[in-house]
């Protein structure tokens, strides 16, 4: 089994997840209200009302065949709009 | 320029709560207003602003004058961001100079608010209409620094298949046109202009939500927007000189153009004020939202806090009583 985990701008929640469900994703987790700091400075929800707000994180669990798939259909989103993701084992139990 | 202006304009509420918010951030204040309250204050001042437009301008009629006034905005909001980028080209890269180009000639609804604000307490009358201007203005700005970014950044260097084809016109389009803001603006403007021509009695009826809590609601989105402002400054450090020279500059500029141009349609003092204002102002809500859409190569460090970290404060402070004192000294009042 495999964990993605996905950074990017809540503006961007519905693309992606679109993106995910075309390549065959099972299921996905959606956090918004996700503040911090990045490569591109601090991460906060002050802007929240220009749409320029805080972060999402997005997290799927998977089977390993489905990785590439999901890469190819995402990664392209990440480039144009911003935003990381990071792949890992992940056991269940 | 008269020192009553100014006094008048920094004594009046809304930029009494916008300098608190300002003093919180400096004074280190642990003040913090939760995130979905300034987007419901900001939603509901444009559904406010909008409605209260589209009834003004049933009273106003559509005559020629109105809409010579509105046609003027338009050709504003293309003809700013065209000369603003020609400039900004100078110094930045096609991307980052269109999106900033765009916010400048887009506006601000909360600088429009706040002048009108102004005009209440001088007790300046001014029109509905320009409400009208203020929700047309929006759009063709955001159009024109795409095309811009486009057409200067070269479509065919993207490394996006969709993108090297051209231009992305449906996305330009939706970004322009059904962004949240501009929609609800445009949306009440009209529900405003139909209640108020077909059914009176609803606007009697909207008052105590669109007029009474009105001005309590500007003061408190200009709390938040100081706490805001202030937090911006630190990115003005990766703006530079130049950009925030052309921060304050351009505001002045596209202003006196703005006075010119209300000195030969022949608008009453109060239009006069609110057109300059249009002019003078930059969007930081509509166009940094399309513009991360559609230009996602710019900074949005940039042309977020030129507009809201120089250009607000500039013109809710000192450009509001600077432009209307140029208005009584060239308008003619009455």
């Amino acid at each position: 089994m495999k964990r993605i985990d996905l950074f990017l701008s809540e503006r961007e929640i519905d693309k992606v997840c679109k993106a995910l469900r075309q390549a065959g994703a099972p299921g996905y987790s959606v956090m918004r209200h996700v503040t911090g700091m990045g490569l591109g400075g601090e991460i906060s929800e002050a802007m929240d009302f220009s749409s320029f707000g805080a972060n999402a994180h997005l997290i799927v669990f998977c089977q390993p065949e489905l990785v590439a798939a999901i890469q190819e259909s995402v990664k392209p989103l990440l480039q144009r709009f911003g935003g990381v993701g990071f792949l890992s084992e992940a056991e269940p139990f | 320029m008269q020192s009553s202006l100014v006094l008048q304009n920094l004594l009046s509420a809304p930029v009494l709560f916008f300098f608190l918010g300002i003093l919180a951030v400096v004074l280190g204040s642990d003040l913090e207003i939760p995130s979905p309250l300034p987007k419901l204050f900001s939603l509901y001042l444009l559904l406010a602003i909008g409605f209260r437009g589209g009834v003004e301008l049933v009273h106003s009629g559509l005559g020629s004058l109105v809409l010579l006034t509105i046609g003027a905005a338009v050709l504003m909001s293309v003809l700013v961001p065209i000369s603003s980028f020609l400039l900004l080209r100078t110094q930045l890269d096609p991307y980052n100079a269109a999106a900033i180009a765009a916010s400048y000639g887009s506006i601000s609804a909360v600088t429009f608010i706040t002048a009108q604000s102004f005009l209440n307490v001088l007790k300046v009358p001014y029109d509905g209409f320009m409400v009208a201007a203020l929700a047309l203005m929006e759009s063709p700005a955001i159009v024109v620094g795409v095309v811009m970014a486009k057409l200067a950044g070269g479509a065919a260097a993207s490394t996006d298949p969709q993108e090297a084809q051209g231009l992305r016109w449906r996305e330009i389009l939706q970004e322009a046109f059904l962004n949240g803001s501009i929609f609800l603006l445009i949306g009440s403007l009209v529900i405003g202009y139909l209640v108020a021509a077909f059914s009176p009695a609803g606007v009697e009826k909207m008052e105590p939500f669109t007029e009474k809590l009105f001005y309590g609601a500007l003061c408190f989105f200009l709390l938040d927007m100081g706490l805001i402002a202030a937090q911006r400054l630190q990115d003005l450090r990766k703006a530079g000189p130049f950009l925030i020279g052309f921060a304050v500059l351009a505001p002045l500029l596209h202003a006196l153009v703005g006075l010119g141009i209300a000195r030969v349609l022949g608008i009453n003092q109060g239009d006069s004020l609110l057109f300059m204002v249009l002019c003078a102002s930059a969007s930081y809500i509509a166009v940094p939202a399309a513009m991360r859409m559609t230009v996602p190569q710019a900074n949005p460090s940039l042309y977020i806090s030129t507009a809201l970290g120089v250009t607000f404060p500039f013109n809710v402070v000192v450009g509001i009583p600077i432009y209307m004192a140029l208005v009584q000294r060239f308008i003619p009042a009455g």
